[in-house]
């Protein structure tokens, strides 16, 4: 980041301080006017394909150059309104649309096309093209995640860009030559590459679109909130869109120091755990037994059957790593309270990683889970042991059904449905990381916020440290756990490494907690400036500048 | 009781003073009761808690809210043509007044004029809404003091003039008529016989009225000199309109300032001199004349062309380009699903409603919903001047006092 110097310039007759590495697109952004562009992104290499950002600057009067390849100078005076620049700005949406067609009422990226916005704002004239348009490939399966429209496409190549420089998985092509050009993939080469889903959203166009969102809903009928993708332990930042209890995509948000403005395919399909195979309703019993019998009985019955325990040996608890560290930190304190004497950590088991975003552990919160045990001075073990006759789980992934078997007492907290919550005598009902507040500690370290994105609450579903404070009150323990709020505080209070902090203070793009932070990032990881601020370079979003641009971190 | 009674159809028979009587005022508690809000002369739903002493009304407090719609903050939440179908509701007996009121708001803040044969339908279409709220009232006046006939004969005339509306803008009352830049539909083929024919017949129920009413002694007795108020007062409590030109005070928004093709119509504005009920009513009679040159004129003078302006930031383009061309189709969505991009800024227009100035205060803050908007009903002050108006009459002048300020729930309670 060395070598970076404000440099002055002029924008429209107003005077920008802009960096020296800014081209003219961002120094005008930073005074919030707007220069049109298709092709250009800031993460990727200039193209100056669109045509459409050119300008005038007093180095080539009367002459027009390209926004995004242009970079500042010292009193450069660049001008965006001038009858050259508006006629070139007319004429090229005039250009895209020739070919483009009537698609808007089946189209996905209707709401939040580049093509309608700049319409509206630079063109809004009839066609004057009294011909055909051009019959081009329509749905083509390009890989897992997703599937191009050659009409719709306007060739801007951002994904091609993308696919070379970023994911650094060359899949993507342009074929063909003039208006029969397509972007393709290579024979017998699908696009399947683990960062294909970015396509879709670096796409300013309706050409490539999630398979997996696709016709499941219009864009404005979805709610955008910010939250972070449990994928894995990256903890990518990202938004979560929803409508009443059903979380519909996830979208990345921009964390200069975390994942850029990218986020992996698994991550994208995380919400489906969200919606799908839910434990709905608190209930107890297990087979043919089971009675769904509400949230305060079945915390009775589980407050019964636990109540003979006390002082004795054999209760075990299990956290996942899926917890959010206000979970774990019920947990443990539960545990703490009560007497048991196992703590266990269970998680996802581990998967594919790479040098970017993707990390081996899939889960979001190991750190947090880790920091919550060393905070209530709890130590974790490996596994249930043979001396577990009575567990309570939070959360049930990588819990072994075998071991499961023969326990004398097992109350799960539990957000899907599997063999463990099946086997449970007391289910309780989890809400996902998606639907609560809380915190997750990435594995750099990061201390970042999760939100309640999905705003509706499904069946008897609460946070897992609420059924934890719900059966500390049934055991007769008074305790100060009502709101996520009141658990952070509870053991930031017992933490060095959270000392000092408050849920409500935590920044949007989280903060470093120093003590957790790696010696060592993985090669091409985002990661912290040392010395400095988080930096959101290239480029600032100033005040005025559109939602939808700044959505999925200013990548549209 | 007494008193009356002692000097109603029995004084007469009485041939000598009783020698036992005694001539004292009868001690009296003041009494209050309930006009409305459920009451048949309490037109818009609003109560008046009266109090009485006696027949005398001593005080009376008018009190609104049975009507609020909200419509400030509903606006708020709709795009800027969605507004249009709450602003029929404002005053719902002229609902074109109200659309074009609004509508011109949204065009100042444009910077944009609707197409010429826009604005002359505008104006004809207002007039009728005029003539029909002015007919409104004056049937009300009279089918409460007891000629139901007046009544009838307002009404068949404002179902004949509602008839032309409803051909015109596809409703009798919710028209929401207006579009930025021009209006949702031209004069459907004949209507403008239609209307030659149905306009003499207007006018001759407005004459029969004005023979049955404007020399009656009953009539005369009940209005003349009932509800006085001077135009300097009347200027003082914010009248405008008939009410305030009852008065003698000569303020028509049409005439001081005028907006669409007024400048190019020739009409009066007919004053009082009292600033009674009598007067209040007489200018409707004269106005629906005046309306119905204007109407005349606006016939004669019409020009042929487009009804709306072709610029697609600010109409929807036709229907062949929505379904046939993606841009046709992309400014259709925009429109539909962001609304017209209004410029940031603040404006207050006002226009003639048929009960006086009608404003709106609009601010947009560059979106595609207003950020604020707030009208100035004509209703508003003039029914805050009805306790001012009726105190020291008998309760019975109550009634034919709140019909001639002719109050309109919807556009005082927003």
């Amino acid at each position: 980041m060395s070598g970076a110097k404000t440099v002055n310039v002029e924008v429209d007759g107003r005077p920008v301080q802009a960096d020296s590495r800014d081209n003219l697109i961002e120094a005008a952004r930073r005074i919030g006017v707007a220069i049109p562009y298709f092709c250009y992104h800031p993460r990727l290499s200039i193209a100056a394909q669109c045509r459409i950002c050119l300008v005038e600057t007093s180095d080539a009067p009367g002459r027009l150059v390209p926004g995004c390849q242009v970079r500042v100078k010292e009193g450069l005076k660049v001008i965006t309104t001038s009858p050259a620049v508006k006629d070139n700005q007319r004429g090229s949406m005039e250009f895209h649309l020739i070919n483009h067609p009537v698609d808007c009422a089946i189209c996905d990226q209707s709401g939040e096309c580049k093509l309608q916005d700049y319409y509206m704002e630079y063109d809004h004239q009839p066609t004057r093209i009294r011909t055909y348009k051009l019959n081009k490939p329509k749905r083509e399966i390009f890989g897992p995640l997703v599937v191009y429209d050659a009409e719709r496409c306007i060739m801007c190549t951002r994904c091609v860009r993308f696919m070379d420089e970023v994911a650094q998985e060359p899949q993507l092509a342009v074929v063909n030559r003039g208006d029969h050009s397509l972007i393709a993939t290579f024979p017998g080469q699908p696009l399947d590459s683990q960062y294909s889903g970015n396509t879709v959203d670096i796409c300013p166009v309706g050409a490539l679109l999630n398979r997996d969102f696709r016709f499941t809903s219009r864009v404005w009928f979805v709610n955008k909130s910010p939250t972070i993708c449990t994928g894995c332990s990256n903890g990518c930042n990202t938004y979560l869109e929803s409508r009443g209890d059903v979380a519909y995509r996830l979208l990345p948000r921009r964390n200069e120091e975390v994942n850029q403005v990218w986020m992996c395919d698994d991550g994208r399909l995380t919400y489906h755990a969200t919606n799908d195979a839910r434990v709905e309703y608190a209930r107890t019993g297990k087979g043919a037994d089971t009675a769904q019998v509400g949230p305060q009985l079945a915390v009775q019955k589980a407050v019964e059957m636990l109540r003979p325990l006390n002082g004795k040996p054999g209760l075990t608890i299990a956290v996942s790593a899926q917890c959010t560290s206000e979970e774990a930190a019920a947990a443990f304190l539960l545990g703490q309270q009560f007497g048991a004497d196992r703590y266990v950590l269970t998680g996802k088991p581990p998967g594919d990683a790479d040098e970017f975003l993707i990390r081996a552990d899939k889960n979001p919160n190991r750190k947090g889970v880790q920091l919550a045990a060393k905070a209530l001075g709890v130590k974790l073990s490996e596994g249930l042991g043979s001396s577990t006759k009575a567990l309570i789980a939070f959360r049930t992934d990588g819990l072994d059904p075998a071991m499961l078997e023969r326990l004398e007492v097992f109350i799960a907290v539990a957000q899907n449905e599997d063999a463990a919550a099946q086997a449970a005598q007391v289910t309780l009902p989890c809400t996902s990381a998606y639907e609560q507040d809380g915190t997750l500690i990435n594995y750099a370290g990061r201390l970042q916020r999760v939100f309640p994105a999905v705003v509706a609450r499904r069946g008897d579903s609460a946070p897992g440290w609420l059924w934890a404070e719900r059966i500390l009150t049934g055991l007769g323990f008074v305790q100060e756990m009502k709101s996520a709020a009141a658990v952070f505080a509870m053991l930031a209070g017992r933490s060095d490494d959270l000392r000092g902090l408050e849920l409500l203070q935590i920044p949007d793009d989280g903060i470093v907690l120093q003590g957790l932070a790696p010696d060592d990032y993985p090669k091409r990881a985002p990661r912290p400036v040392p010395g400095g601020p988080s930096v959101r370079h290239p480029q600032t979003t100033p005040p005025g500048m559109k939602v939808s641009d700044e959505a999925s971190g200013g990548s549209r | 009781m007494t008193e009356t009674s002692r000097q109603g159809d029995f004084a007469s028979l009485v041939t000598e003073p009783d020698p036992l009587a005694v001539e004292v005022e009868m001690p009296s508690s003041l009494m209050t009761v309930n006009l409305g809000p459920s009451h048949p002369a309490m037109h818009g739903t609003v109560r008046l808690a009266v109090t009485l002493d006696g027949e005398t009304i001593v005080d009376a407090v008018p009190e609104i809210g049975f009507l609020h719609r909200g419509f400030s903050k509903s606006s708020e939440n709709s795009t800027w043509h969605q507004v249009l179908p709450y602003t029929d509701r404002l005053n719902y007996v002229s609902p074109v007044l109200n659309n074009v009121g609004y509508i011109l708001g949204v065009e100042k803040l444009l910077g944009i004029r609707d197409t010429e044969r826009s604005q002359y339908l505008r104006v004809l279409a207002g007039e009728i809404s005029r003539i029909a709220d002015h007919l409104t009232c004056v049937g009300a006046i009279g089918l409460e003091l007891g000629a139901f006939t007046v009544f009838l004969y307002a009404i068949e005339a404002r179902e004949l003039l509602w008839d032309r509306i409803s051909e015109l803008c596809g409703a009798r009352v919710t028209v929401s008529w207006t579009r930025v830049g021009g209006v949702a539909t031209d004069l459907p083929p004949g209507w403008i016989e239609k209307l030659r024919e149905c306009l003499p017949r207007v006018i001759e129920l407005t004459n029969e009225i004005d023979v049955l009413l404007t020399r009656n002694r009953i009539f005369i007795d009940r209005t003349r000199d009932i509800g006085v108020i001077s135009g300097e007062e009347a200027l003082d409590w914010g009248f405008t309109g008939p009410c305030l030109r009852a008065s003698g005070v000569n303020y028509d928004v049409r005439k001081a300032h005028p907006y669409l093709v007024y400048d190019r119509m020739d009409f009066e504005v007919p004053l009082g001199s009292r600033g009674d009920t009598y007067d209040r009513y007489v200018m409707r009679l004269e106005e629906i004349r005046q309306s119905h040159r204007i109407i005349e004129q606006c016939l004669e003078q019409l020009p042929p062309g487009p009804i709306i302006i072709d610029d697609w930031r600010y109409a929807l383009p036709p229907k062949k380009e929505v379904f046939g061309s993606i841009e046709g189709v992309m400014a259709h969505f925009k429109l539909i699903m962001e609304g017209i991009q209004v410029p940031a800024g603040e404006v207050y227009v006002y226009t003639e409603g048929a009960n006086g100035e009608l404003g709106f205060h609009i601010v947009s803050n560059g979106k595609g919903k207003p950020y604020m908007i707030s009208v100035r009903g004509p209703g508003f002050p003039i029914l805050a001047a009805l306790p001012r108006l009726i105190k020291g009459h008998a309760v019975a002048d109550l009634v034919p006092v709140f019909d001639s300020i002719n109050m309109i729930g919807g556009e005082v309670e927003q």
